[in-house]
């Protein structure tokens, strides 16, 4: 993760944007909860409005990974399907342990 | 930059994360910038903090963001305020809707933070553009002094206009004024508009008025735009409690649409060639007295041979009953229907008469504007 580049994007200093990442981490969190719970309970007007939320925060911090795999995530369940709903919510798990990760690095 | 510390700007998002983000980007160039996280708020914190833009989310749980613009756009006190559209989608037609619903511009998410900050910088300076143009149109007109029935178009002087008029003006300084205006190749304009008084100020306002359909009838503003601008220049240059009332008629000869605006005037007469007289009522300010003004359109689509006939409300009031208009537009809806197969150039006049017919006595001034497509 360039932190440089993506606050720059964004037009914040590098601190700034390191708090909204981990505003962003919280709110993925129990966002990604919601989505896990909603797949494994086939809940899907729960999983439009989860993933929606996790597309909208990721895109708007530039996670552009995973801003495209809760988009896919979001468009299936709008056409009522939910395939590669569950391996979606690993590989968002782990994105967001990565960017954990480098944030700490970043911060300490 | 200096002078942006006193424009505001209201961002709305169902989403935390992108409204921080955005709202520090917009700080720091100095916005003062205030937050809602759901349209019914939006629409509130708009009314009453009056920002100078609003940067709108489309998708938000309950009422969206094309809901909120309707009835922001229809608010008097929020019809003004430039709407820039957040989408997530880029399909055009979610963008068509946003800008037929009085959007100005979109941004997609995810979005880059220049480009924010370009598009609102160019929407806050175009808005800024209107004001200043309309104070200093107000300006000029205060220095006018224009003689007052040299400013009566007639039909010889437009003929692709296609209109016929009869003016009759009671006293010397008639409250009375109508124009006809050639906007583009296809486009036409027709004004008819009664000044509340029968002074000298009334005639010089007759002059400023047509200055000003001449500056703001342009083919870049849609009629309620320019009844809109007019207006912001009237309230500017009008004396306490005067006011005019008006309709304004656009018409399109390639879409064949004819564009209605009813500015607390008597209600125009559409006589469409194969069908039966009907009174296009619409709900409309008056100009002049408002700052905040609302203007109800209606486009018909017209036909070769369609008419329509735009007066002032002398043609329909009687003696001793001014407030009253049922009967007398019930006798001209009659009157129109009677005249339907005479040229439009006569009708006028007859038209006249016939009502003169029924009320006996000239209280008013009188206009009658006949416009055949």
């Amino acid at each position: 993760m360039n932190v440089t580049a993506l606050s720059e994007r964004l037009g914040l200093e590098k601190d700034e944007f390191l708090e909204l990442v981990e505003l962003f981490l919280e709110t993925g969190k129990s966002d990604l909860g919601q989505l896990k719970v909603a797949v494994q309970t086939e809940d899907i007007e729960e999983v439009v409005k989860s993933s929606h939320s996790i597309k909208g925060a990721s895109g708007n911090l530039g996670f552009m990974e995973i801003f495209e795999v809760a988009k896919d995530v979001e468009l299936n369940a709008r056409q009522d399907r939910l395939d590669g709903a569950s391996e979606a919510v690993d590989t968002i798990k782990k994105h967001l342990d990565q960017i954990a990760i480098e944030i700490t690095g970043e911060t300490a | 930059m200096n002078e942006n510390k006193n424009l505001t700007i209201l961002l709305v998002d169902d989403e935390p994360i992108g409204i921080k983000v955005l709202e520090r980007t917009l700080k720091k160039e100095g916005y003062h910038v205030i937050t809602a996280y759901d349209g019914p708020t939006a629409r509130t914190i708009a009314s009453k903090n009056q920002p100078d833009l609003i940067l709108l989310d489309i998708i938000m749980p309950g009422e969206d963001g094309f809901e909120v613009i309707r009835q922001l756009k229809e608010d008097p006190r929020t019809v003004h305020i430039p709407v820039i559209f957040l989408t997530g989608k880029d399909g055009v037609d979610s963008k068509i809707t946003g800008f037929d619903l009085g959007a100005v511009d979109y941004i997609t998410k995810p979005f880059h933070g220049q480009e924010v900050l370009a598009r609102v910088r160019l929407h806050l300076q175009l808005s800024l553009a209107t004001n200043t143009l309309i104070s200093s149109q107000a300006d000029r007109l205060r220095q006018i002094k224009d003689a007052q029935e040299s400013m009566l178009v007639s039909p010889e002087d437009i003929p692709g206009a296609n209109f016929g008029v009869c003016y009759q003006s009671l006293l010397e300084a008639g409250g009375d004024f109508y124009d006809v205006l050639q906007i583009s190749d296809d486009i036409y304009g027709y004004f008819v508009a009664d000044i509340s008084g029968h002074d000298i100020a009334t005639s010089y306002m007759t002059s400023a008025v047509k200055a000003l359909l001449k500056q703001n009838c342009i083919p870049i503003y849609q009629p309620a735009e320019s009844m809109r601008m007019i207006n912001h220049v009237l309230e500017e240059i009008l004396q306490e409690g005067k006011y005019l009332t008006a309709c304004y008629a656009r018409l399109n000869r390639k879409s064949e649409t004819m564009s209605l605006i009813n500015c607390g005037h008597p209600p125009a007469v559409y006589i469409p060639k194969n069908g039966d007289v009907e009174l296009i009522k619409l709900m409309g300010d008056v100009l002049g007295a408002f700052h905040d003004v609302f203007f109800e359109v209606k486009d018909i689509h017209v036909r070769r041979g369609d008419r329509f006939f735009l007066y002032s409300d002398g043609l329909i009031e009687r003696p001793g009953d001014k407030n009253v208009w049922t009967k007398g537009l019930e006798d001209l809806s009659n009157a129109c229907r009677d005249l339907r197969d005479m040229p439009v150039v006569d009708a006028v006049a007859c038209l006249r008469d016939v009502m003169h017919q029924k009320t006996k006595v000239f209280e008013d001034d009188i206009v009658v504007l006949g416009i055949e497509v």
